[in-house]
């Protein structure tokens, strides 16, 4: 097994060990029951026509998904914010790089793994609410793996600015910083959401400076449209919900997906720069 | 040595105490690389540096420190608390870089990748993954120096007899004390056979018995060819094991040098003189530092060629020298004589 693999590998078993994905899946699963319980008295209650309870459950759908990428998100930065700079504070590391393996490879291998438990949660959690939708409600969403891959790549943006930050800065720094800026990033969606509905051009360039300086909202605005079923759609157009966060009006462009790529590489390419340049 | 001759001959005591038989083993199995260090003390020395220097803004931790570390010697690096002992442990295995001068550990730059794989490190800082078991971290560290996987069993279990943790050895780390945690340290420098251990105060958590145990593993290393680079300021641990020490007081060398050579040019002696005339005495200041002890008279930081010359001129003055005993000097008195030049 190569050095990457190894670490890993061992970061994996650490988290496992930790009963860090025994707490989430814990968490999750008793929200997911919660959410069975309202999705089924949302679609069979009476006060709703079929019509309106056919647009509230996408609704309520996306409501909870932004729960989750919210969950996402924090603990993307727990899980990152410590994996260099405690190791570093603890000693754990000295061990480690002064083994005849690269700093690269130790900082990918700790990627890998904290990206692996993303991903599995990720994936957990969208098999289990949808199926729990379907099963209360009968909605499933249009594109629900697409709506997951966004959504874990929500996730592993913050994963990797938050590992960034873990090279140079304390670990409570460096998970406040990850986290204000997520929820920056959100706001600026928001504000950019106003901007087009009341016709602002700045708040809309907020919002679009926003989507790029940190494109966790942009992708987050993809897991909403692939949520979105075309009912949901047509009653926007045809008016009344203007100003709605939790709308998307299409799916993410070519050139955006392809700048959030580029994001992605520049911010671990940095991280892995500074980790290899920092004196242990 | 043949991985079951080895094996045989590291059985530890009842009382799980390590044997320096052990440490042999341990740096001879696996690899037949190792065989023979001994071929490569013709080589490059172990570490060789040029007017070193590390400066972190005006204060200089390291400063200009030129020394030479030969392969197969056991050298002992001493210095009091902030001397910048662990900073050049640091720049040695490329954990921080020079601001000034080079070096050359094992014949490669400082730092480089593959000269790793024969360097055994054990950190003043010594803490491993606490939810894993001890033989999980000595594993993970044989797949980090990518150790052929048939090795990895024997290894493990050579380094924790060496270390007298076989019987812990599926405990996690977290239940360790200290003192576990720092010999699991020096288990995990072991593994591999390096051609080079760098011990940073490799007994800060140990109880007598376990400074003990790292004497005798150090020995057992010097036995099967590796250097060792003992960084420490417990005197007595190297007065016990070192060929060859540096001193080492604000990031300068004040004194490089075999033990003998450090002790021997600057020994104490005690004379008993009879029909002594205070007078005399006032000239024995040329020779060292003198004083009166009863009937005796003792000189300290005499150069031990000059003893000779010391009774010759008491006799002249008339005394009757009735015993001479030359002393050699405890490290400790020269250390502190050293760090009082400055």
């Amino acid at each position: 097994m190569n050095p990457t693999l190894t670490i890993a590998a061992l970061t994996i078993q650490e988290a496992i060990r930790r009963r860090l994905l025994l707490a989430f899946i814990s968490i999750t699963v008793v929200i997911v029951g919660l959410s069975a319980w309202g999705f089924g008295r949302l679609s069979h209650t009476h006060s709703l026509t079929s019509g309106e309870s056919n647009l509230a459950v996408p609704q309520a759908l996306i409501l909870f998904m932004f729960m989750f990428s919210f969950v996402l998100a924090l603990s993307a930065s727990a899980i990152a914010s410590p994996s260099i700079s405690s190791e570093i504070e603890s000693g754990v590391l000295m061990t480690i790089v002064t083994r005849p393996i690269r700093r690269a490879e130790v900082l990918i291998g700790k990627w890998l793994g904290l990206a692996a438990l993303l991903a599995a949660y990720a994936a957990g959690v969208c098999a289990l609410e949808f199926a729990v939708v379907r099963w209360a409600s009968g909605f499933l969403p249009p594109s629900p793996v697409l709506a997951g891959v966004c959504l874990f790549g929500e996730g592993v943006l913050l994963l990797t600015l938050s590992l960034f930050l873990s090279t140079r800065m304390p670990v409570i720094a460096a998970g406040v910083i990850a986290v204000a800026v997520f929820g920056a990033g959100w706001l600026a969606g928001v504000v950019g959401t106003l901007g087009a509905t009341l016709n602002i051009a700045a708040l809309r360039t907020i919002g679009q400076v926003g989507r790029l300086l940190l494109p966790t909202d942009g992708l987050w605005h993809a897991v909403i449209y692939y949520l979105q079923p075309p009912s949901l759609i047509a009653e926007h157009l045809t008016g009344g919900r203007e100003g709605n966060a939790f709308y998307s009006q299409g799916a993410p462009s070519w050139p955006y997906l392809l700048w959030v790529a580029c994001w992605f590489l520049i911010v671990l390419t940095a991280a892995v720069a500074s980790f290899a340049r920092r004196e242990l | 040595m043949s991985q079951t001759n080895w094996a045989d001959s590291t059985a530890l005591d009842r009382r799980g105490r390590s044997s320096p038989a052990a440490a042999v083993g341990l740096a001879q199995a696996a690899n037949p690389l190792l065989a023979d260090h001994a071929d490569q003390r013709t080589a490059s020395p172990a570490i060789h540096t040029v007017a070193l220097s590390k400066r972190y803004g005006k204060t200089f931790a390291v400063n200009s420190l030129s020394m030479t570390v030969q392969r197969g010697e056991v050298f002992g690096f001493l210095g009091p608390n902030g001397a910048g002992k662990t900073t050049v442990v640091k720049l040695l295995l490329g954990l921080a870089r020079p601001t000034g001068g080079e070096g050359l550990v094992l014949g490669a730059p400082l730092g480089d990748r593959e000269t790793r794989r024969q360097i055994g490190y054990l950190p003043e800082l010594f803490r491993f993954q606490p939810l894993l078991t001890a033989r999980e971290v000595l594993r993970l560290h044989c797949r980090l120096l990518a150790l052929p996987k048939a090795a990895w069993k024997q290894q493990e279990r050579a380094a924790l007899q060496t270390i007298g943790l076989l019987e812990r050895g599926d405990d996690r780390v977290g239940t360790f004390s200290k003192g576990m945690q720092q010999r699991l340290g020096l288990g995990v420098a072991l593994l591999g056979n390096p051609t080079l251990v760098v011990l940073d105060e490799p007994t800060s958590a140990l109880d007598p018995v376990g400074r003990h145990d790292v004497r005798e593993i150090i020995r057992g290393l010097r036995e099967s060819g590796s250097t060792v680079f003992l960084n420490t300021h417990l005197l007595e641990e190297a007065a016990h094991v070192c060929d060859r020490v540096a001193v080492i007081d604000k990031g300068r060398a004040i004194a490089i040098g075999a033990l003998d050579e450090l002790l021997g040019h600057h020994s104490r002696v005690r004379l008993k003189v009879g029909a002594l005339n205070e007078n005399w005495c006032h000239g024995l200041g040329r020779f060292g530092r003198w004083h009166r002890e009863n009937e005796w008279i003792v000189v300290e930081g005499i150069d031990r060629s000059r003893i000779a010359d010391l009774v010759d001129e008491l006799v002249a003055l008339g005394g009757r020298v009735e015993a001479v005993i030359p002393e050699h000097q405890s490290l400790e008195a020269r250390f502190l004589e050293l760090l009082g030049e400055r």
